[in-house]
This record gives C-alpha cells, sequence and structure tokens, in this order.
C-alpha cells in the first residue's frame, strides 16, 4: 500500500472510529420518546417502578411495560416487535446463532422463591430440598407430613395436608430456573424431565398448570396445601396473600430463604466466571454458601436498531438502569440485587454495542 | 535442408529524372515509402518493424508462459494444499467442539449407584489434539503468506481460540463440581464462540484459499494472454513472410537467410508455445474439472456435515430460549444430498470414477443418518431433552455418521489425487518453453536483422 493508501485507510479509519463512538455514546440530548418493553413476569414489577422513575426523571422518555413471559420477551425482540425483552433467561444457542446480534444484558440479580400455602404453618419458612422439590412434582411424594419433609423440619407440626404442585404451562424463564435447580439436586428429575423454559412436567392427579406469576400467586392462595415458584419480587403480593417461602438446600446442605446477604454469596462464586456475552447459569454453585436459585434479569435487545434514534433512546435507557442511583436504588425494593461492579461493567459494555 | 540461391549482387539502375512538368499524386504506405525514399529505407523500415515484433513475441511470449506456467505451479503445489490445510483447519475445530460438548453432556448425567460417570479424558485429549493440528493448519497458511484479509483471519482466529479455550476450561471444572446447569451454560458460550467467531473464521480463511486457488487457475489457463501472444507471433510471421517475399522481388534473391533462420525460429517457438498450452491445457482441464471441482464440493460437504453434527449437540443444551436449530440443520442436510443439486450430486457427477465410487457409500448412507438426527430434533422439540442426548449421540457413533464422514473423506482423497496428479503434468508440461520463446526471439532479430543489414550495404 502506497502512502497515499495508507493516509486514506488511516483518515478513513479515524472517520470510522469517531463514527462509532459517536453511536456508542449517551446522547447528549435528554431522553425522550417511547420504548416498548414486554417479557419476563419476574422482572414486571421492577420494570414498571423504573419506568415511572425514568418518565420522572425525563418527562419526554416514556417506557410501556408489558409482562407475557421470558419466552415471548426473547421472541418479540429478535422479532423486533419490542425494542426490549425482559427474560430470566439467558438466551439458548438457538437464539444467538439463528438471531446474530441479539444480546442478553443483565439489568439486576434475582432470586427465586419457593412458595407454599399451609395456612397453620403462616410465617414459617419449612426446609425443602430439590430432591423432595422433584419428588413433589413428579407425584412421589404427596403429602405435607411425608417423612421425607419431617426428617429435615424437626419440630415443625407438618400438616396431612396433600401437595398441589403448581408449574407454568408457558415458555417461561422461571421454570427454567426452578427445573434447573431440580435437575441439579435430583439426577432422577435430570433424567426425567431435565431443564428447561419448557419440560415435560410429570402429571400427578393434583397437579395444576397455570400460566403467569399473578396467577402462580392467585393459584396458589386458592389451593391449601400448593406449592410452586415465582421471582422474588412477588414475595410481598405472596406473603400477603398468606404464602409461605420455603428454605432451601444448597450444595452445602444449607437450608437458606433469599436474602441479600445469600443472594450475594451466591452471586460472589459466578462473577468470576461470567463470560462477556453474560451467558450463565447461577444455580446452585459451588462451595454451598448462598441461596441456590439465582439469576440475572435480562434485557434482550438487537445490536441493530432500525435507526439511530432508536438505538440511542434504548442505550439511554439500559444505561440509566444499571448505572443511575434512582434506579439501582429500586433493585433492592423488589428483593433483587444490584449488578456487581464486574458485571455492571460487561452490562455497559454490551449496551454500547447498541446501533 | 533448401539450397539458398544467391544472385550477383545488382546494384540498381539509376532512376531517370522526374518529370518536372507533371505532378504525382501522393503515394502512402510502404510502397509508396519505397518509392519515395527508395529500397534502403523500406529495408531499414523493414529491420524496425521485424526487430520490434520480434521482442514484441519475446516479451509476451515468455511473459504468457510465466505467468501460465506459473499458475500452474501455484495451484499444485501451494494452493490446492493450503486450501486443504484451510479445510481441516474447520474441520479440527468443528470435531474438537462437538466431541468435548457430547463428552461433558455424557459426564454430567445421573449415573447407577455405584458406577463413576464415564471419564472426559479422552474427549479432553481429543480437543487438545484437534486444536494442536488447527494451530499447526493456521502457522502452515501464514508460512505461506497471505493477503491482509487472511491475515486480519487468523489473527481473530487465534484470539477467539484463545477465548474458546478459556470457556471450556470453565464448564469442566463447573462440571467436576456437579454444577451441571453452569458448566452447560459455559459450554454454551464456548459453542457459540466456536460456531459465531472460530467456524465462520475457518470459513472466512478457507474462501481466502480458494479464492487464491481460483486466482491461480485464472492465471494458469487465462485464454487471452495466449491469444494476444499468438497473435503477435503471427504478426511477426507474417512480417517475415512479406519481407522476404519483397527482398525476393526487389533483389531477384529466393532466399535470405537471415530471414528464413528468424522465421524457423518464431515457427519452432509458436509451435511450441501451441503444443505446450494444448497439452498443459487439457491437464488443467482434467485436474480442474475431475480434481479441484469436486475436491471443493467434497470439502464443503464435510464441513456442512460437521455443522450438522455440531447444530445437533448445540440443540440438546441450548434450552432456555425459543429457537431450535432444526431448520438450519435440514437446510446444511440439503446442501450436503444426495440428490441433484448437492454437494455430493455434484462431486459424484464429475465424471472422475475413483470420486464416485467412493461416494456410493456417503450418497446410500446421508439420507438415514439425517432422519437420525432429525430424530433428535423431535425429541427436543417435544422436551424430552434425556432422549434427545441419546439419540444424538446414538447418531453421531452411528454406521450411518461413520459411512458418510469416511466415504466423502475417501472420495475427497481421490479428487485431491486426480488433481495433484494432473496438475503436476500441467506444470511440468511447460518446461523449458519460456527459454525457447525469449532464445527464438533473440535469434530473430539478430539473423533478421543480419539478413536486412547485408541487402543493405549493398546500397551503399
Amino acid at each position: 500500500m502506497g502512502l497515499t493508501g495508507i493516509g486514506l485507510a488511516a483518515a478513513f479509519g479515524t472517520i470510522a472510529s469517531a463514527a462509532s463512538r459517536a453511536a456508542a455514546a449517551p446522547s447528549a440530548a435528554s431522553p425522550g420518546g417511547t420504548i416498548n418493553e414486554a417479557g419476563s413476569s419476574l422482572l414486571l414489577p421492577l420494570m414498571q417502578k423504573w419506568a415511572a422513575d425514568y418518565h420522572q426523571q425525563f418527562p419526554g422518555a416514556t417506557v410501556d411495560t408489558a409482562g407475557g413471559g421470558s419466552t415471548a420477551g426473547i421472541s418479540d425482540a429478535a422479532a423486533g416487535s419490542n425494542d426490549v425483552g425482559a427474560s430470566d433467561a439467558y438466551l439458548s444457542s438457538g437464539d444467538v446463532l439463528v438471531h446474530p446480534g441479539l444480546l442478553n444484558i443483565p439489568l439486576a440479580v434475582s432470586a427465586q422463591s419457593v412458595i407454599f400455602n399451609l395456612p397453620s404453618l403462616r410465617g414459617t419458612n419449612i426446609k425443602l430440598s430439590g430432591t423432595i422439590l422433584a419428588e413433589m412434582y413428579s407425584g412421589q411424594v404427596t403429602m405435607w407430613n411425608d417423612p421425607q419433609i419431617q426428617a429435615i423440619n424437626a419440630g415443625v407440626p407438618l400438616p396431612a395436608i396433600r401437595v398441589v404442585p403448581l408449574h407454568r404451562t408457558e415458555g417461561s424463564g422461571d421454570t427454567f430456573i426452578f427445573t434447573s435447580y431440580l435437575s441439579t439436586q435430583d439426577p432422577d428429575w435430570n433424567t426425567a424431565a431435565g431443564y428447561g423454559t419448557l419440560v415435560n412436567w410429570p402429571s400427578p392427579p393434583a397437579a395444576r398448570p397455570v400460566t403467569g406469576s399473578n396467577t402462580m400467586i392467585t393459584g396458589c392462595e386458592q389451593v391449601v396445601g400448593c406449592v410452586g415458584y415465582n421471582g422474588v419480587s412477588y414475595l410481598p403480593q405472596e406473603q400477603a396473600g398468606g404464602l409461605g417461602e420455603a428454605a432451601l438446600q444448597n450444595g452445602g446442605g444449607r437450608y437458606l430463604i433469599p436474602s441479600p446477604a445469600t443472594i450475594q454469596a451466591e452471586l460472589d462464586k459466578f462473577i468470576a466466571i461470567t463470560p462477556p456475552n453474560e451467558t450463565i447459569a447461577m444455580i446452585d454453585g459451588a462451595g454451598g454458601y448462598g441461596y441456590p436459585i439465582i439469576n440475572y434479569e435480562y434485557a434482550i435487545v438487537k445490536t441493530v436498531q432500525p435507526d439511530a434514534a432508536t438505538a440511542a433512546r434504548i442505550r439511554d435507557f439500559l444505561q440509566w438502569v444499571i448505572s443511575s442511583p434512582t434506579a439501582t436504588s429500586q433493585v433492592s425494593s423488589v428483593g433483587f440485587q444490584p449488578l456487581p461492579a464486574d458485571v455492571q461493567q460487561l452490562s455497559q459494555a454490551q449496551i454500547e454495542e447498541i446501533r | 535442408m533448401a539450397t539458398i540461391v544467391t544472385a550477383p549482387a545488382q546494384v540498381p539502375a539509376a532512376r531517370p529524372a522526374p518529370d518536372s512538368g507533371r505532378r504525382r499524386p501522393p503515394r502512402r504506405g510502404l510502397r509508396h515509402l519505397a518509392t519515395a525514399r527508395g529500397t534502403p529505407s523500406m529495408i531499414q523500415a523493414m529491420i524496425a518493424a521485424i526487430v520490434i515484433l520480434s521482442l514484441a513475441w519475446g516479451g509476451l511470449g515468455a511473459w504468457t508462459v510465466a505467468t501460465h506456467s506459473s499458475g500452474a505451479t501455484s495451484l499444485a503445489y501451494t494452493g490446492e494444499p493450503y486450501s486443504r490445510d484451510a479445510q481441516r483447519l474447520y474441520l479440527a475445530v468443528a470435531d474438537a467442539d462437538v466431541t468435548i460438548t457430547t463428552s461433558f453432556l455424557a459426564q454430567a448425567q445421573p449415573v447407577p449407584p455405584g458406577q463413576q460417570p464415564p471419564s472426559s479424558l479422552a474427549a479432553r485429549q481429543r480437543l487438545q489434539a484437534d486444536l494442536a493440528q488447527a494451530s499447526q493448519y493456521l502457522a502452515d497458511l501464514m508460512n505461506g503468506g497471505g493477503n491482509a484479509v487472511l491475515t486480519q483471519a487468523v489473527a481473530t482466529f487465534e484470539q477467539d481460540l484463545a477465548a474458546y479455550q478459556g470457556y471450556v476450561a470453565t464448564a469442566q471444572t463447573e462440571y467436576a463440581q456437579d454444577v451441571i446447569p453452569a458448566g452447560d451454560s459455559a459450554m454454551e458460550v464456548a459453542s457459540e464462540e466456536a460456531h459465531l467467531g472460530l467456524l465462520p473464521e475457518a470459513r472466512l480463511i478457507y474462501s481466502q484459499e480458494i479464492a487464491a486457488v481460483g486466482a491461480s487457475r485464472n492465471q494458469a489457463t487465462s485464454l487471452p494472454t495466449t491469444v494476444i501472444a499468438i497473435v503477435v507471433g503471427l504478426a511477426a510471421l507474417i512480417m517475415l513472410l512479406w519481407a522476404q517475399r519483397w527482398m525476393a522481388r526487389r533483389t531477384h534473391r529466393v532466399f535470405n537467410l537471415g530471414l528464413v533462420v528468424a522465421t524457423a525460429a518464431l515457427v519452432v517457438s509458436i509451435g511450441w508455445l501451441a503444443a505446450t498450452f494444448g497439452l498443459a491445457s487439457s491437464d488443467l482441464s482434467t485436474a480442474i474439472g475431475q480434481g479441484a471441482n469436486p475436491a471443493e464440493a467434497l470439502a464443503q460437504a464435510s464441513i456442512d456435515v460437521q455443522q450438522i453434527r455440531g447444530d445437533s449437540i448445540l440443540n440438546v443444551i441450548a434450552r432456555s430460549g425459543t429457537t431450535s436449530l432444526q431448520a438450519d440443520s435440514a437446510a446444511q442436510a440439503r446442501n450436503v444430498g444426495p440428490g441433484s443439486g448437492s454437494l455430493l450430486g455434484e462431486a459424484s457427477a464429475a465424471g472422475n470414477r475413483l470420486v464416485t465410487t467412493d461416494l456410493a457409500g456417503a450418497i446410500a448412507a446421508a439420507p438415514a443418518w439425517q432422519v437420525a438426527n432429525n430424530q433428535g430434533y423431535t425429541l427436543g422439540s417435544q422436551h424430552q431433552y434425556n432422549a434427545e442426548l441419546e439419540s444424538i449421540k446414538s447418531a453421531q457413533v452411528s454406521n450411518g455418521y461413520n459411512q458418510v464422514t469416511s466415504s466423502v473423506s475417501r472420495a475427497l482423497d481421490a479428487a485431491q489425487q486426480t488433481f495433484t496428479t494432473q496438475a503436476d503434468d500441467a506444470s511440468s508440461a511447460f518446461g523449458p518453453l519460456e527459454a525457447v520463446v525469449i532464445v527464438a526471439a533473440l535469434v530473430m532479430v539478430v539473423a533478421s536483422a543480419w539478413g536486412l543489414a547485408r541487402r543493405l550495404a549493398e546500397y551503399r
């Protein structure tokens, strides 16, 4: 290449680099416009708070939120029918390969509760293990006073009430996380059902299908003896409805409920191995010090947006979510944890890829 | 040998003075030159024209020969071997990824009480061997030189290879601690790195090498330069023949020794060049039609078979989202074939009997193997994940898969062998032709100048 060629290449590189930086930088103007968000019902309560705060801080900007489940969140974002999808589960390799350029960007750290409806034990955190839960869902443990449950809940007056397992029927990140825990703790469950956003649920006579997080709560409230799973963001609503929260066994044999400390203890094991694309399952990590079902709550976004203005709107909002004090302060209000600094940097890098 | 009859030198009689009272019409061309300035001027002009045409023939002919010869040599000894290295690079990475993913998934499955999970040692060793081979192929490709695109692709590939190994190591650690979902997700990230980074980069490197092969192929078989060289040679021949005819009429001498020698040198060199090009062209046509073309189709088929294999195992662990890889796999399967327009079909119809024979096994086994793969996807779509894994594992070690890959590999070797033999023959065919053309051109210059200068001297 001659000097002219080198000069032109350098000039082109400089222009391209400047254009790239300009595209990635937050817009200088105050954020405005409308962003459509849909997906995870677990993230929905927090997303609604973020939307309200964002609008309050930037009156020209509106975030329209909707639930619909993680699977819908991913597919809508991939199809471009929503600006931002929300998912409790990371993108599968199938999603990533079929829709190259689709990003999963953690916004917060969540945990999942196992809930139950035993009026006589209101306020008690019954201890449950993955194996016992797997057997409840597969119909081998049918009564709450089963000897296996009694063995780990010494002194708790477990009632002779039939176990009614509730599960989600639609593609759900909650189901992915919950069944991942069951698969990790119970080899038989892993063989028979495995884990996924959709699984072939065993069908014991008492089992009941539900759709959506809210129906999981109302369904459980209506049936004494129910056991179900839901994000911690629904805990206040569940407790108000008289539902209990189980203490789950982790890999170290400890029974824990989700709390900032137990979530953080679990999270600590996964921060260093979170890859740059932030795809990671954080279920029952080694060591056994933390609450065993935690996950990142993901925003699912296309790297290439229809136009620069849309890209800027999405970048502005997501950067605000992961870094502004207003947004991060809301995270703990729903039982979530803000992203640790290292993961926040990874999310920031992914947000900057949106064009 | 023809006898050269040399008539006594005749000094042309002095011409009558032009009729000053009559104006002659203006005359054009060589005849005009001969008339206007006399025979010496005409001979000088002929010397100049023949020297120019001789040098043009020598230069253009030698350049054409050098270009074609170098193209054929490059095709035989550089292009094809490097494209094979690039193809093997892809296969090594694809095999590494599928091998280790399958092994880790098998290791992560529950085992009956009292039994140990299957060891992943052999798979890890195969992974390391595959990756070491991939690094060796990269080194070979870089040693062969390359353009900026290739250099960049290799650099990116090396970076991504390091990242891939890191993810595999993370997965191994998580599996070893029985943290299966984290192991699976790390393996998913590794596979995504392989599918979105390493394999496309390997494919880019492969396509760069195939483009280089195409350039060598064009260089070795380019018709226009050959035609132009031969046209220049024929122009020189016409000039020499015309000059001899003119000299014979003007000087009453039948032959001019210098021009005869120049003509002979030209005829020999043109004939040699035409014969060589005909021979090399035939060899290259066979090399390309029955060697390079089926080899390229089979190399692509090998890559696609690995892609099908990779898709199926990745689909087993890809459970968090919404998209199955079945459509991608089906598209690859259609591309592989058999059938009209497919890669196997194209290779089989290339007219190479050895390739067609070797491919019979793959053509017979491919449909059943693809059905076995589809069975895995069907189970996956029914959320029977364990059955999907078992089905895919079984399809991967099935006779069908082994038959497809071994048959394609044998046919590829046969096509490569045909190519190498024929391209080698084509390359050898050029032999000393370049020197022959240059020497012939120099002989033409010297002989024709000498022959015409002798005639010219008679006018002084």
